[in-house]
């Protein structure tokens, strides 16, 4: 690891938390810090960012249609309609990023607890929630994806769904896998021996041992839901217009890809939501890498 | 370990069932069938005979319960009869023909161009750790996880096709040319945008995997012997070192070939390739059952087989794996 640097946690003044030495560790990571920053500012960019700017996402113009980028008023461009690019895509934004977010959660919150009790109980319910992943997993995940958002309904609630249905498996193997070493520690038998009940151990002294695990799935969750949400967007099958998400803002964009009425090709309409779903997901990356080394205790204890 | 391997491959059969069951009845809760669009094309010849609408119900089996439907299917399947596409009007086992070498084509250059890449990058990244050229990789390895295939595509589109010109927009042959040569050469100019797209963003993932495995590999006992023995340190490195690095890599690559396969439905999709992945898109966006049942069930195939051969490689690569 570059730049990591070996914690006192013998300091007889300074008396470390488990969380105070997560941030400090943390916050030596820059690129994970930077990522985590640009994060923030882009959530609040979605956010409090169109109260900022003179237009509605649904405002139209016909003087104004295809305006390039840095024209008066509009300063990433205008569309067909002469819509502000830049207010859609804060309000894009908006709708890309929740969807990451619940998806994200929701899937998580299911892996978690498969993987708890897969893990805890081991036996028959392990085999049995196990080989549900194995058959899951062996799945072609984006043309079922596909199928399904067809079968359901595209639209934001079943986009959520579908990518939940799809994004539990990683989190329940990993969840199982440390869940399965936990299960055989002192502690916890100490806790059984004293008449602890099963849920009491799990809530108590495991949940909280696999905490960090759940926490990196979960950010690397967010950007697997926003891009697989921008895809299907993309496809047609996700978010629908008028409601703008960056993914069909770009299949909207691509109409126009090889140039319009008048010869010119509005790449600004391909390039602003492409880009910010990148940045997004760039930076949700570096902050999962960042919390995967702070989080591991493993590497606090060197 | 011949026990196991008899083992593994026995157990695909059971899973691709449970699949096809799944892909059957989600595909019939999917609004719209065969008749439907029928109906839609040619309006008049029902509207004056509901009868006929019946009589065809009854004639392509659409009256009888999912169970029903589905044991006909699988029993015609195993048979080889894959029923015809209601879209092309053509059996399916014919539209798999002509599309599957194209899609294998597209995936193979990919999975190639993405080794040949990542290979070397990872190597070197790996034995210059903390050098600017290893944080130059890992920057470039977290900028191709991120980017989503389909952006990447329409820009590489804006930029090579439209803007500069350099290579064709879409599609696999231009119309016209002769020549085997030139044929050749026109495939050429059509593929490289697609699998360059295709193997980039895999690229990024398997650079990281080569890297920790091989850094992990360069801090064992037994590489500080061979450098003690006086080993040149490039035999150790190609020798001894990489040997036992690729062991997990090779894994990697066999179980990424599903994801190849995924990718292409969008990179086909973006680059109007003529392949299995936009047949499949077209099929589901189109209500033909049939041909979108096949597909699906061709790519489950190319996924259970993937992680079949990962499996089977990482035993017959490492020595020190037993199975019983």
């Amino acid at each position: 690891m570059p730049g990591k640097k070996q914690i006192k946690t013998d300091d007889p003044v300074h008396i470390s938390t488990y969380w105070k030495l997560v941030w400090r560790q943390f916050s030596q990571h820059k690129l994970a810090l930077i990522g985590g920053v640009i994060f923030v500012f882009l959530i609040l960019f979605t956010i409090i960012g169109p109260y900022f700017v003179p237009h509605k996402y649904e405002d139209m113009n016909f003087m104004a249609i295809f305006a390039p980028p840095l024209t008066e008023q509009h300063p990433m461009g205008t569309n067909e309609l002469g819509q502000d690019t830049l207010v859609r895509v804060m309000y894009g934004g908006r709708i890309s990023l929740m969807v990451g977010f619940v998806a994200a959660g929701l899937s998580v919150s299911i892996g978690t607890t498969i993987g708890l009790l897969s893990g805890y109980f081991g036996g028959n319910v392990d085999r049995i929630l196990m080989r549900l992943v194995d058959v899951m997993l062996s799945i072609p995940m984006f043309p079922v994806l596909l199928t399904l958002t067809l079968v359901f309904g595209s639209g934001l609630r079943n986009v959520i769904l579908v990518l939940t249905l799809f994004g539990w498996m990683g989190v329940s193997r990993l969840v199982r896998g440390t869940v399965l070493s936990l299960r055989e520690t002192e502690y916890v038998m100490a806790a059984r021996a004293l008449g602890a009940k099963n849920s009491g151990i799990i809530m108590r002294h495991i949940f909280p041992n696999v905490l960090p695990i759940i926490i990196v799935s979960a950010t690397l969750n967010i950007s697997f839901a926003i891009l697989a949400e921008s895809s299907l967007s993309y496809l047609g099958l996700g978010i629908q217009p008028p409601t703008p998400s960056w993914g069909n803002m770009l299949q909207n964009s691509l109409n126009y890809m090889l140039g319009t009425a008048h010869g010119v090709s509005p790449w600004w309409l391909t390039f602003f939501p492409g880009f910010l779903i990148f940045l997004t997901v760039l930076n949700i990356n570096f902050l999962g890498d960042g919390l995967r080394d702070a989080l591991d205790p493993k590497v606090m204890k060197k | 370990m011949k026990k196991y391997l008899i083992r593994r491959l026995l157990e695909v059969i059971p899973i691709l069932l449970f699949i096809s069951i799944l892909i059957f009845v989600i595909l019939n809760a999917m609004p719209g069938d065969a008749l439907l669009q029928m109906r839609m094309e040619n309006p008049r010849a029902f509207a004056n005979d509901p009868a006929a609408l019946e009589k065809l119900r009854v004639h392509y089996g659409l009256d009888q319960p999912v169970y029903v439907r589905y044991g006909v299917w699988l029993g015609k399947m195993l048979q080889g009869d894959l029923g015809y596409s209601s879209t092309y009007r053509v059996p399916v086992l014919n539209l798999l023909q002509s599309r599957i070498p194209n899609t294998l084509l597209l995936t193979i250059t990919a999975w190639l161009i993405g080794l040949i890449v990542a290979l070397p990058i990872g190597i070197y990244s790996a034995i210059k750790k903390y050098s600017a050229f290893d944080f130059l990789a890992t920057g470039f390895a977290f900028v191709g996880i991120s980017l989503p295939h389909f952006w990447f595509a329409l820009m590489a589109i804006i930029v090579f096709s439209v803007q500069l010109g350099w290579l064709p927009i879409s599609g696999m042959s231009s119309y016209g040319v002769t020549g085997t040569w030139e044929i050749f050469i026109d495939r050429f100019r059509h593929l490289i945008l697609p699998a360059c797209i295709l193997g980039f963003v895999q690229v990024a993932y398997w650079v990281r995997y080569i890297r920790t495995s091989l850094i992990e590999v360069m801090n064992m006992d037994y590489i500080r012997t061979a450098y003690s023995k006086g080993i040149t340190r490039k035999k150790v490195i190609f020798k001894h070192a990489l040997k036992n690095a690729l062991i997990p890599i090779i894994t990697i690559l066999a179980l990424d070939i599903p994801y190849f396969f995924g990718g292409a439905v969008i990179v086909e999709t973006v680059f109007s390739w003529p392949g299995m992945g936009r047949l499949m898109y077209q099929a589901v966006l189109g209500s033909d059952h049939n041909l979108a049942i096949n597909c699906l069930i061709f790519l489950a195939l190319i996924t259970l087989l993937s992680n079949l051969m990962a499996d089977f490689l990482y035993a017959f690569v490492d020595p020190r794996i037993r199975y019983n």
